[in-house]
């Protein structure tokens, strides 16, 4: 069977930006203090969860941001040492904690602002009890880690944890080339638009308007 | 090469008033114990110099002290973590790097001025081919540390070559400069052996041609770290490759010039004032070239008055402006002591050299801070102490000002490289032969 190429449709008309999905992701991957893999972007007012304009006329979306897992990502080209490179079977941005070398190349390299993240100091966590799944690669200190599409639960057949956990049922997951799967159906059916289009990196999340 | 004996010593001495401090007094001792004997043979200088030359053994032990107390604290950044530094995940690179293209930089002008000559059968400039040269090895290897420093995970070095992925810039920039740094040795070596009649001259100019080269192809490649990548509209240009060349042969030969003149002062070597006048008209002839491809890149970004407009708003009036008119004041003013003969004094040259390098600091310190200071995504979301410098004041407050700021480690990293620099560059002036031939022989 040819390649797959798994990404997100994410309608920002059903998202309520609750951070659900954040804090879900932090969990589930046992995501050290200070580091968001996920984060939620407002598109309006000055602050976080503020609309723009005056009332009545507001307007303000929410953007849940990760990796993009770009068709063609920027930060595999630059690493060095190849320790961010692409599934070929999937399409999904992977990142080896062993191997990286800690240049943060690929942070400069990813025009997503803040998807990508370095542990600046050794992994560290509020709760001693160690949750989230259990077979998440250890985080180690000073190396650059992110989304990893929840490639353990993909592994074992279920969806990124995100997408299980949205309260408001906005994040979709699948195969975008598989022209029945539910992913593709939404992007066809729906007006979508992609973050940074003309940096020419072919994300592979979808966010339906 | 006779003439360089008479080289004025009452300029010499001008120089040394006007304040080189350390590097004159340092100078001054091994010029004395090199004075204090005659031989034929350059090899032989090294050894009297390294008798005496207490000078220089002050700045060896200055050298040391600060690469010691430098590693000191990269260890200490090593074990506590690169939370200590300025750098954030937003501002991903900092001072180092910052550093790093400044030093690769500086390399650039020794190896260019001893090897163009060499290279196109022209009239050098005297006998400071191989203080030249010598210059240029202590920068790379002082580029290279800053890489090293940089790095989360040093232990991890071996990868690059276990598996290289050759598509990245970074990985061609290691290659080159490790190419470039045993290049460099391996020429300065030739003119030691040319000298004592073991090399031909035609193997000399080969040598020298693939050392051009390589010299171009570095610059070219650090550019392309930056300019190769599309995330940011600062660094995506085209013309980043040859504005690296011209700003590294601006402070490559303003930095050769000053030590060269400097080492003069001290009796170290001679140095004819005309071809001080060459290096400094060439000089400015680099400056204008430099401060000619800003100018087309600003006007390039600004026109269309997109995000390019932003750009140039960041660099001429925002949180880089300072740094941004530094650069193009102090270019100025070298470009004019360099080009109008009566202003082309001892004292006045040598301030127009230290412009040039403080000019070509500043236009590092505006690529790297200016390639982080606009975010592509400025939507405000949650921000931890990972996230950015100036992370409590919120997305839009942490641009306000400069996004990134190096912390006190540091400085202290930076300081202790540059001590390793200065360990070399001394340690070099004090035990290789790099005095001219010509001049030992005339003592």
């Amino acid at each position: 069977m040819a390649a797959k190429r798994y990404g997100f449709a994410i309608d920002t008309r059903r998202c309520i930006g609750c951070s659900t999905c954040v804090v879900g992701c932090k969990l589930e991957n046992y995501v050290p203090d200070g580091t968001f893999w996920n984060r939620v972007l407002t598109d309006g007012g000055a602050r976080e969860d503020t609309p723009a304009g005056n009332y009545p006329n507001l307007s303000m979306v929410q953007f849940t941001v990760n990796c993009q897992h770009c068709e063609n990502p920027a930060c595999v080209k630059v690493c060095p040492v190849g320790a961010t490179y692409k599934d070929p079977e999937t399409g999904v941005v992977r990142q080896d904690y062993d191997k990286c070398i800690g240049c943060r190349m690929c942070m400069a390299a990813c025009p997503y602002t803040g998807v990508r993240s370095f542990n600046w100091e050794e992994p560290s966590y509020s709760v001693e009890v160690r949750y989230g799944g259990q077979d998440v690669p250890t985080h180690q200190k000073h190396v650059v880690e992110k989304c990893t599409m929840c490639w353990h639960r993909l592994a074992r057949g279920e969806n990124p944890a995100c997408v299980d956990i949205c309260p408001a049922r906005a994040r979709f997951w699948g195969d975008l080339d598989d022209p029945e799967s539910e992913v593709s159906k939404l992007v066809h059916d729906r007006e979508y638009m992609q973050l940074l289009p003309e940096k020419g990196t072919k994300p592979s999340v979808y966010y339906l308007v | 090469m006779s003439e360089n004996v008479q080289a004025a010593s009452a300029a010499g001495a001008q120089v040394a008033r006007s304040g080189e401090g350390r590097d004159v007094a340092a100078g001054r001792g091994a010029g004395n114990a090199g004075r204090g004997s005659g031989g034929q043979v350059a090899a032989a200088s090294a050894k009297r110099a390294s008798q005496g030359g207490r000078g220089l053994t002050v700045g060896i032990a200055v050298g040391a002290v600060l690469t010691v107390a430098g590693i000191a604290l990269w260890v200490m950044q090593l074990t506590g973590g690169m939370v200590q530094t300025g750098m954030r995940n937003l501002d991903s690179w900092g001072a180092y790097i910052t550093m790093f293209m400044f030093f690769v930089g500086l390399s650039a002008g020794g190896l260019i001025i001893s090897s163009v000559p060499k290279a196109f059968g022209m009239k050098g400039f005297g006998g400071i081919s191989k203080v030249a040269v010598w210059t240029s090895i202590c920068c790379t290897v002082a580029a290279i540390a800053f890489v090293v420093v940089d790095l989360g995970q040093p232990l991890r070095l071996w990868e690059l070559f276990a598996y290289s992925n050759l598509g990245s810039p970074l990985m061609w920039d290691i290659i080159v400069l490790f190419v470039y740094l045993v290049l460099s040795v391996v020429y300065l070596w030739a003119q030691v052996r040319h000298e004592a009649g073991k090399v031909s001259a035609a193997a000399l100019r080969v040598v020298s041609v693939v050392a051009l080269v390589c010299a171009v192809l570095v610059h070219s490649v650090t550019a392309w770290i930056f300019g190769l990548q599309q995330a940011h509209e600062f660094w995506h240009t085209a013309l980043l490759g040859p504005w690296f060349v011209s700003s590294a042969l601006v402070c490559g030969t303003a930095l050769v010039l000053v030590v060269c003149v400097a080492l003069r002062a001290a009796g170290y070597l001679k140095l004819e004032q005309a071809n001080v006048a060459r290096l400094a008209k060439m000089l400015g002839a680099f400056v204008v070239v430099d401060l000619y491809f800003f100018g087309c890149d600003l006007l390039t970004s600004a026109f269309p008055g997109g995000s390019g407009a932003e750009v140039v708003g960041m660099l001429v009036s925002g949180p880089l402006a300072p740094f941004f008119w530094a650069e193009v004041v102090l270019c100025v003013l070298a470009a004019v002591v360099c080009f109008v003969p009566p202003l082309r004094k001892n004292g006045l040259v040598v301030a127009a050299l230290v412009a040039a390098i403080l000019a070509i600091f500043c236009k590092r310190v505006q690529l790297l801070v200016g390639g982080f200071q606009i975010p592509n995504l400025d939507m405000p979301g949650a921000m931890t102490e990972h996230t950015v410098t100036n992370w409590q004041a919120g997305m839009a407050g942490a641009y306000e000002g400069l996004v990134y700021a190096p912390t006190m480690l540091e400085v202290g990293v930076v300081l202790g490289v540059l001590g390793l620099a200065c360990l070399l560059l001394f340690a070099g002036l004090k035990f290789l032969p790099l005095r001219p031939a010509e001049d030992e022989a005339a003592q």
